[in-house]
Order: structure tokens, then C-alpha cells, then sequence
């Protein structure tokens, strides 16, 4: 018995020193430089096998029709979201690398004809989830600036990569829906769903107004800026600083800050105010994003809100309250504002527990699915499509 | 021919609980049924993450249960593993040293 007790005593011990020794050492085998996940200039190899897995699937409808399956067998929403993810990844890849800007062009010609084909056809619902009825939004006829915002960004895209004149009335048609529907709502905000306005849908939209100016010489400079004014009065969490996640059609907040929203929107708001889009960066990064022994997630919700778990969050890892959603799109954000150790940490992260599988020259993240590989890749190609945006003024 | 056999399989396959081998055996236990579970495919399950199955013809229970074991075993293999390895390597030296104490000069 007392030789026992002692084996265990020193089994014990032994068992601490391995696990303080092997604990902070295992991040060492995953942590790359930022570098190789998103490259400074071309494509590093990450977003090139990402690509060519994303590419595949677009080549192969038998493929794509059981991703897409999958997805919308949890989420109609997510079929939508890869697709705008991939046409605006494929648009900074076309930019980087000029030798990939034909198939770009043609992939993404045939996931925009294609989703604009399923809208028509489907109507607006076939995108959304289940309780979108058009005949309960407040505003009629209905609309979903999710859907305008994000079609709208996608078309702009493509002509931003290379000028399709089929291309520019479709784009011209949502941004004077989104505009005339923004000026003519007494708070300056437009519904996804019925009485539900989102902040991630308003940034998108308010982008795409933006890149709609610079490729058709309009000018929305005005809106945009009150816009701003509204949400820094009305839409930011008093305790956190941070921009809520929703709305009602009166602007009237809902959800608290959510990172499954606030990752993105901080990216969207580089093209609309840099100050305001670095502070939320600044301020998201110290109330969501987290680096334990090297490995880098994030959190759904500041401290200071409670909120509850949803297809937004995904699931809630307890103990660390790592939400899959968030720690997804935190790469958009700390790519957008190249905060290069929380990047290098969330990619450690990525291969440690997103469980890689490499076939040939493609990659793909099982923990993962279409959309969710699909926002990776806009992170580590995003860079070219925003910089002409900022820097070049009106075409 | 059972008697004959038996001591053999016992002194590879026996060993003092929490002793450096136990550690070992444990650990290529978990080794073992990790690559099992590799090899049958179900890293593709994992996808229950994030909240779509594996597999469009598989029952959604099933599927979370496939995905929820091959991310214990992959967390078992990834980090126990190694903690154990290194539990028996320190308690062979603890042993060592003891013996050499032992052990008059």
C-alpha cells in the first residue's frame, strides 16, 4: 500500500512537470510567421491551396451540390456568404496574382450569374433563413439589405478586377435601392430580416456604396458620413465601446457586440472611416480576441454583454469561451489590420484544432465548411481589392 | 501450450500502475486507437464544429457522436500522449537515480 501511495505521488509529480513542460511548448509545432498565411504580395501557399479547393468545387457540381447541401441543411445563409466570400476573395487574387486573374474572372462570373439566377428564380428567402417572410417586413415592399449589400459588393468586385459593362446597370440598381432606401428610413437604417437591421449587413452595403463611387463616379460620400454619425450616437455599447451587432427597423439595438459581426465590420469600415475602423479594431482585439499558450481565438461577446448562443456564434467552447464564429472571422480582422502575432497565433490555432486535410494541391479545414474556408481565404488574399478603394479616389 | 505462452504475453503487456510503463502503455493505447478512428475517415465528421454533419446521408446524431470521439482521441493523442511519454521518460530517470543512490559506490 505504501509502496503504491509513493508510485503515485511521484506518478503525480512526474505528470505535472510533463504537462507544464509539453502544455506551453505545443504551440511551437503549429506557429508559423504571418507570412504564410496571408503574403504581403502574390498569394502564399496556404490561400493558393484554399483556392484551388474553393476553384474545385466550382468545377465540379456534383461536389459543390453536397457541400452546398450540408450547409444549407443548417443554414441557408452560409450558402450565400461562401459564395460573396469567394467572389471577393477571388478578386484580391486576381489583383495579386495577374497570371490567376482569367479563371478568377470566370469563377466568379459564373457564382454571381448563378446566385443572381437562384435569387430570381427562388426569391429572396431561398438565401435566408426560415423565418424571413416577406409579407412581416416593416418596410414594404421587402427587401434584404444582406442580399443587396452583399450582391452588390460582389458585382462591384468583379468590375474592380476588370470592367463588365453586363455588370453595371445590376450594380447601379442595388446601389439605388440601398441609397433611396437608407435616405428615405427616419433612422437611416434598412432590414435584413423582418424588423431585424445588422450592423455586419449595413458595413457591407455602405462598402459596396463606396466602391460603386469609385467605379461609377457617383458620389455617396454624404450618406456614408451621417451613417457613421448615426452609429457612433446610437449603435455602440455604452460599457464596451464597441458597435452592437443588431437592430430594429427603428434602430433601436438588440443584440450587444457580437465578434461573429464586429471582425468584419472593423474591415469594412477601413473603406469608410479608418479612425472609427481602427478603434473598434483596437477595442474588439482587447475584448474578444485572447492568445493562451500561444493559441489565439476569440470570444462571441465582451464581458460586459451577455449573450446567447446562435448560428452567428456557432458553438461555445466552455472554460476558454472560444466561439467558433468570432475566432473564424477574427482572421478577417487581424489580417485587414495586419496585426501580424494575432494572426501568426489564430493560423497555430487553425492547424492545431480545425483539423487540416491536404489533397494534391488543395486544402480544406474539416472543422470547418464552405463559408467558414471560404472567409479564411478572404483573409489571407484581402488587401489589393481595399487598397484601390483608399488610395485611388474615383476611376 | 497455454501455460507456455501466457508469461510471455504477460511481461510485455503487464505493468505497475502509474510506473513509467504504464505511462508508455497508455500512451500507445490512445496512439493506436487514434490512427484507427484516422484511418476509418472520420476526420471528415469534425465538420459537426461548426454545426453542418459530415456526411448529408449520415443521422445527424451519428455524426456528432463520430465527431465529438475523433476530436477526444485527437486531443488525447495530441496532448496526453506527449505528457505521458514525458511522465515515463522523468519517472525512468527518478528510477535510475534512486538506484544509483541505492547502489554503494
Amino acid at each position: 500500500m505504501k509502496r503504491l501511495a509513493g508510485r503515485l505521488g511521484t506518478g503525480l509529480v512526474a505528470a505535472g512537470i510533463a504537462t507544464a513542460i509539453w502544455v506551453p511548448s505545443l504551440h511551437f509545432f503549429f506557429t508559423r510567421p504571418a507570412v504564410e498565411f496571408r503574403a504581403p504580395t502574390g498569394l502564399s501557399t496556404k490561400a493558393r491551396q484554399l483556392a484551388n479547393r474553393h476553384l474545385e468545387l466550382w468545377r465540379d457540381p456534383k461536389l459543390r451540390d453536397g457541400e452546398l447541401k450540408r450547409m444549407r441543411a443548417s443554414n441557408a445563409e452560409w450558402d450565400f456568404m461562401g459564395r460573396s466570400f469567394l467572389v471577393w476573395s477571388l478578386a484580391n487574387i486576381g489583383l495579386r496574382d495577374p497570371a490567376e486573374k482569367t479563371v478568377c474572372l470566370e469563377t466568379m462570373d459564373r457564382i454571381i450569374d448563378e446566385t443572381l439566377r437562384l435569387e430570381k428564380q427562388e426569391g429572396m428567402c431561398f438565401f435566408l433563413m426560415s423565418y424571413a417572410k416577406p409579407s412581416s417586413y416593416v418596410v414594404q415592399p421587402a427587401r434584404s439589405l444582406f442580399l443587396d449589400g452583399e450582391v452588390a459588393l460582389m458585382l462591384a468586385a468583379r468590375r474592380l478586377l476588370e470592367e463588365k459593362p453586363e455588370y453595371k446597370p445590376l450594380l447601379a440598381e442595388r446601389v439605388s435601392l440601398m441609397a433611396t432606401g437608407l435616405r428615405g428610413a427616419t433612422d437611416l437604417v434598412l432590414e435584413s430580416y423582418p424588423n431585424e437591421c445588422w450592423m455586419f449587413d449595413h458595413c457591407v452595403a455602405l462598402a459596396a456604396l463606396r466602391a460603386a463611387d469609385h467605379l461609377d463616379r457617383s458620389d455617396h460620400s454624404a450618406l456614408i458620413r451621417n451613417w457613421i454619425a448615426m452609429a457612433k450616437q446610437k449603435l455602440v455599447h455604452p460599457e464596451s465601446g464597441l458597435l452592437v451587432a443588431s437592430f430594429t427597423a427603428r434602430g433601436k439595438p438588440l443584440d450587444g457586440p457580437e465578434g461573429s459581426t464586429l471582425w468584419f465590420v472593423c474591415h469594412c469600415l477601413q473603406v469608410l472611416d479608418d479612425d472609427f475602423a481602427r478603434d473598434q479594431y483596437e477595442r474588439a482585439r482587447k475584448e474578444l480576441g485572447e492568445i493562451t499558450a500561444g493559441f489565439a481565438y476569440a470570444h462571441e461577446w465582451p464581458r460586459s454583454w451577455n449573450g446567447s448562443p446562435d448560428i452567428d456564434s456557432g458553438p461555445i467552447i466552455p472554460v476558454f469561451d472560444i466561439s467558433a464564429g468570432s475566432s473564424g472571422l477574427a482572421f478577417i480582422g487581424a489580417s485587414a489590420f495586419q496585426d501580424e502575432e494575432f494572426l501568426a497565433s489564430l493560423a497555430a490555432t487553425l492547424d492545431f484544432a480545425a483539423f487540416p486535410s491536404r489533397r494534391g494541391q488543395r486544402l480544406k479545414y474539416c472543422a470547418s465548411n464552405q463559408v467558414g474556408d471560404a472567409a479564411l481565404l478572404y483573409a489571407a488574399t484581402l488587401g489589393p481589392l481595399w487598397e484601390k478603394l483608399k488610395t485611388q479616389g474615383a476611376r | 501450450m497455454n501455460d507456455t505462452n501466457q508469461p510471455r504475453k504477460s511481461r510485455w503487456w503487464s505493468a505497475e500502475f502509474f510506473s513509467a510503463k504504464d505511462f508508455c502503455r497508455h500512451g500507445v493505447l490512445i496512439l493506436l486507437a487514434f490512427a484507427g478512428i484516422h484511418l476509418l475517415g472520420l476526420r471528415e465528421s469534425t465538420s459537426v464544429l461548426n454545426g453542418t454533419t459530415g456526411a448529408v446521408n449520415m443521422n445527424p446524431d451519428n455524426a456528432v457522436l463520430l465527431g465529438v470521439l475523433y476530436v477526444l482521441l485527437y486531443l488525447a493523442a495530441i496532448l496526453l500522449v506527449p505528457i505521458f511519454f514525458i511522465t515515463a521518460g522523468l519517472l525512468m530517470l527518478w528510477e535510475k537515480f534512486l538506484a544509483s543512490r541505492r547502489t554503494p559506490t
